[in-house]
């Protein structure tokens, strides 16, 4: 047997018809996904039901309508999952000119402004809240740039280009105005910088930076009184201001708080049913999980959200290759901060800005967009590498 | 860092994140629970307070003194109020303010004090038909107003027994430290009104609302329905009241007609008489039939709130007052009767000569010439010039001779105890008999604000000297302040309720009752809840001569040839004979002549003298003299005790006598 011959038997040739038949679903991801959209459907139920009876309408009208946007969103996953990552990537540019477009559009007469800003672009019954898939965008834009630094590390001139390519949808979502999902943004753009080998020095600048801006922002007065009072309320809970923004979250842990371990069971929330919390079908949803179901309830709610993360990090690691992998961080991150934030809100660990909950909360855009998200994950796994039966590539 | 050691960081980061989330969690949801439970509890419900009405309160025959009547208030809401910033506020005040027509200023106070207390405030308390109407119909002018029923107290006659009522109002600090009363609640004031308040206030029913975050009302939880007060009845009987009212308006007038200025001011001018005040009182129990003290008031102006003005006006007579416990007055010579029972019981008897009997005679000549211990000569004026001849004890009193009563003084100084063990008496020893009878000390009527005047003694002088400089003079406590304590002058104070107290143990055998206004406290169904029974204060050791003596000895003041009230008592009509009394002349201001003394006109008249029942106590204010302007005020009183409504006569001036 002569050395460097290799005797074993040859591994299976790569069949690539027999490969396309290897693209097996995560279950865990798609049941988990599943999980919440059930949760959220029964909670946006709850939520709305006792306040739609007050004012005399269907108390299923809101559900029915979330309904629609959850399987549109399965579609959107079902769709997202099957797009694979060479198409993907030359989809990009298309995507984030697109998403850009539409966010210039808000802010003209087209857009729609309710509730003190303007968010949403009318079509037909529903409003599109184009700053949700501008988030999609952002990690695919971003994940294309970054993919062409290799393991060596990024370069300035990586770290200049991600940061013009983050801060244009930050600035026009900025003016909507919307800090949230701006600084959803940021920190994505973060994490993927972190992920894809940036140094330490460039993250330490990045930071400075984000610091600097922030000042500015308070400097040239560009926040908005309300999101000052809801930051002053949060930071300062005995300040003059902050009653109101204090109330909503106030009300929102004594919800919480009054469901104890096993909560009240549903329908039998009162600070749900006499809508003491506000926004509750949306932002604050979480607060009817905490009430009616509980501990119990509300741990197996972020345990959900630690599979899709967990999954979605999995995905990250084995990725085909970087523009996949940085794909799935940015999508893990996207949710991650949504949750934080979100039921930090409602725990009064963080202020109240106005971020979903993904899959739980009420709004089409954001689950449809979420969705999307979650399925551009799903296909990193899929498309993994090695997918079984196949050799590494990456 | 490898691509696999960035996810493996980016991992652990997320997980710490979550976890944060749980722990969080757990800290609201487990460790804190039962706290959030019940402010969730708190939060869906809204108590409010249905007041309770007060208790009735009747006079002996039932008859209604105060009572409560349905009526609707305009009630704020504290925590429906728009914010300060809210411009909706200012245009409530204005409208408020025009709609109860209150200062502007008032309205904000009113409203700023109901949303920082978060309570319910009543901004009018009796609301007419049209008014409360107006607020309902206009319900989007009048945000954080409702109607409610409110009871609104209500005393149906007027002025007549209000000292002994008083009045209700907002509670002072002193009522909030006391259990189960708010800022908002209404209290007694005065008279049984305050001393009895917990009684009649009754509970507060409450009202659980079910209410949702707008604060409207989805359903009602509980009721706890209001238990109203509890009524009094009194031992007071209207007639008798109206009558000793009646008796004293018109004396005081008739002490102002004496005065030679029916008009004047008793404020600017310090001679004019101030008030008169009168106590009826039953000798065998105690019961308080008739209290007043004229200028009086109507507590009907404290339903709606009095002004300030109208307040600081009847405060400059101090009519709030109950002068019959609240003032205190030199009983003069109507505290002869003390000087009178001690002389009886303990064997002094002044006489010129040394006669064998108690009858033996005194020359009552006009001047008592004596020497105190330092030697020095003095010479004291009785209060009748010429003096009134021979007088033995019995008509000591009848002509109220200054003189007689000095040498009682003066025996019992003389033959004091020293400290060598010789002398008979006790320094003290009419001060000693003067407590006994109840001076000195608060009757504990059960009504507020009871003072307990004064019987001054060497103790009281000499911590008067340490404690109050300027109060009394320099040197030692001598005879001659005896001789003055005596006759009811020098620092001797009592209230008109001691007064007639007293005399009511001196002439019913020696039973010291303590006053009662209300004789039970019942229920709405009328069973008793606490009753007043007569209560003795002190069983005095009177021997039955003694007591029969001073009846028929205070039947002579009145009926008497030399009696002191005999005028006055001239047209007294049918059972005349069946008075006694005492007058009395207390000097107020000394003037340069005794014409242009200011003395205060008292008189004390039991009726019927044979089996006494009542005691008529009457004292007018800087009057004048007692048998002149008093003893006419008492014996209307008297007249109607005895002759009823058809025997009283108009009030005419007596002579003049002390």
């Amino acid at each position: 047997m002569a050395l460097g011959t290799d005797l074993r038997p040859p591994s299976d040739p790569i069949d690539v018809l027999q490969r396309e038949r290897t693209l097996r679903p995560d279950l865990f991801l798609v049941l988990a996904f599943l999980g919440l959209a059930v949760v959220g459907i029964l909670m946006v139920y709850t939520a709305s039901a006792p306040r739609l009876t007050a004012i005399g309408e269907d108390p299923a009208s809101l559900m029915r309508r979330h309904v629609i946007f959850v399987v549109l969103g399965m579609v959107a996953f079902l769709a997202a999952s099957l797009i694979d990552n060479r198409s993907l990537r030359l989809m990009t540019p298309l995507v984030y000119g697109a998403a850009i477009l539409a966010l210039a559009l808000v802010l003209t007469p087209l857009g729609d402004f309710r509730k003190g800003a303007n968010r949403w672009i009318a079509l037909g019954p529903f409003q599109l809240q184009p700053s949700e898939f501008a988030k999609v965008a952002v990690i695919l834009a971003l994940a294309a740039l970054l993919a062409s630094a290799v393991d060596s590390g990024l370069k300035w001139f990586h770290i200049a280009r991600a940061t013009v390519l983050v801060a244009i949808p930050a600035a026009l979502i900025f003016s909507q105005p919307d800090l949230g999902t701006m600084l959803v943004l940021i920190f994505i753009a973060a994490i993927m910088l972190f992920v894809a080998g940036s140094t330490w020095r460039q993250l330490v600048f990045l930071g400075l930076v984000a610091v600097v801006g922030s000042v500015g922002l308070f400097q040239v007065n560009a926040l908005r009184t309300y999101q000052l009072t809801r930051l002053v309320a949060f930071l300062d809970p005995n300040a003059d201001l902050a009653e109101t923004a204090l109330y909503n979250q106030l009300q929102s842990k004594i919800a919480i708080g009054s469901g104890g371990f096993f909560g009240k069971g549903l329908f039998e929330g009162t600070q749900t049913n006499l809508s003491f919390v506000p926004e509750q079908a949306t932002d604050f949803i979480f607060t009817a999980v905490g009430e009616q179901l509980g501990f119990v309830g509300g741990t197996l709610v972020l345990a959900l959200y630690a599979v899709v993360v967990w999954r979605l990090l999995v995905a990250a690691a084995n990725g085909r290759d970087r523009f996949s992998q940085l794909v799935a961080v940015g999508a893990a991150a996207f949710f991650v901060f949504h949750v934080f934030v979100n039921v930090g809100m409602t725990l009064q660990v963080m202020p109240v800005t106005g971020l979903p909950l993904p899959f739980l909360s009420n709004g089409g855009s954001a689950f449809i967009a979420m969705s999307i998200a979650l399925g551009l994950g799903h296909s990193v796994w899929m498309r993994r590498s090695p997918v079984p039966g196949e050799r590494k590539i990456l | 860092m490898s691509f696999g050691a960035r996810i493996s960081i980016l991992g652990l980061a997320f997980v710490v994140l979550l976890t944060v989330l749980t722990l969080r969690l757990w800290s609201i949801q487990v460790v804190q629970a039962s706290q959030f439970v019940e402010q969730a509890e708190n939060n869906q419900l809204k108590v409010i307070e249905t007041p309770a009405p007060r208790g009735e309160i009747r006079d002996r025959k039932g008859r209604l003194l105060a009572g409560t009547r349905p009526a609707l208030a305009a009630v704020v809401d504290g925590a429906l109020l728009p914010n300060s910033e809210d411009p909706t506020l200012e245009d409530l005040i204005q409208r408020l303010s025009a709609f109860a027509t209150l200062p502007v200023e008032d309205v904000r106070h009113a409203l700023d004090d109901a949303r920082l207390r978060g309570d319910r405030i009543t901004l009018v308390a009796d609301l007419t038909e049209q008014q409360a109407l107006r607020i309902v119909e206009y319900e989007e002018d009048f945000p954080a107003v409702s109607v409610l029923p409110q009871p609104v107290r209500i005393y149906p006659e007027g002025e007549l027994a209000a000292d002994v009522l008083g009045y209700i109002g907002d509670p002072n600090e002193s009522d909030l430290e006391r259990p189960d009363i708010s800022p908002t609640d209404t209290v007694g004031r005065a008279g049984v009104e305050r001393h009895y308040d917990d009684d009649l206030r009754g509970h507060a029913g409450k009202i659980f609302y079910r209410v949702d975050a707008q604060r409207d009302v989805i359903n009602i939880v509980n009721e706890d329905p209001p238990e109203p007060g509890a009524n009094l009845e009194l031992a007071l009987d209207i007639d008798v009241q109206r009558a000793l009212e009646e008796s004293l308006v018109q004396g005081l007038a008739l002490a102002r007609t004496s005065y030679g200025q029916p008009e004047c001011d008793p404020v600017v001018d310090p001679a004019c008489p101030v008030r008169a005040v009168g106590v009826v009182l039953d000798v065998t129990d105690g019961s308080v039939l008739g209290m007043a003290s004229v200028p009086g008031y109507d507590p009907n102006i404290f339903v709606d709130g009095i002004s300030q003005e109208e307040w600081d006006r009847l405060s400059e007579l101090a009519v709030f007052n109950n002068f019959a416990i609240q003032g205190v007055y030199a009983p003069a010579s109507t505290f002869k009767a003390i000087a009178y029972v001690t002389a009886l019981e303990e064997n002094i008897f002044p006489r010129e000569q040394t006669p064998q009997t108690r009858t033996g005679t005194y020359f009552c000549d006009g001047q008592l010439a004596f020497a105190f211990t330092d030697g020095s000569q003095q010479v004291f004026n009785d209060w009748l010039p010429e003096g009134h001849s021979s007088v033995d004890i019995n008509s000591a009193l009848h002509t109220s001779c200054d003189l007689y009563f000095w040498e009682i003084a003066l025996s019992i100084w003389t033959n004091r105890q020293r400290d060598d063990g010789a002398g008979v008496y006790a320094e003290d020893l009419l001060q000693q008999w003067a407590r006994e009878f109840g001076f000195d000390d608060e009757t504990g009527v059960d009504l507020p604000f009871e003072t307990d005047g004064l019987i001054p003694d060497r103790d009281w002088f000499e911590r008067a000297q340490r404690e109050t400089p300027g109060l009394v003079r320099d040197g030692p406590w001598t005879g001659g302040d005896v001789m003055n304590a005596v006759i009811g002058q020098g620092s001797v104070l009592s209230t008109p309720l001691q007064l007639a107290n007293a005399y009511a143990a001196m002439v019913n055998g020696g039973t010291l009752w303590q006053p009662r206004v209300v004789t039970a406290v019942v229920d709405q169904a009328g069973s008793v809840l606490m009753a007043n029974e007569p209560t003795v204060l002190n069983e005095i050791d009177l021997s039955p001569q003694t007591v029969a003596s001073f009846r028929r000895d205070l039947q002579q003041v009145v009926n008497g040839d030399r009696g002191t009230a005999r005028s006055a008592f001239a047209d007294f009509g049918l059972l005349v004979e069946e008075v006694g009394g005492k007058t009395g002349t207390a000097e107020v201001i000394k003037g340069d002549t005794a014409a242009e003394d200011v003395d205060s006109a008292l008189f004390v008249g039991v009726a019927p003298i044979s089996s006494p029942r009542y005691v008529v106590a009457v004292v007018i204010e800087r009057g004048g003299s007692g048998g002149q302007i008093a003893a006419p005020t008492a014996r209307r009183v008297l007249q109607f005790l005895l002759n009823g409504e058809a025997g009283m006569t108009p009030i005419v001036a007596g002579e003049e006598a002390d």
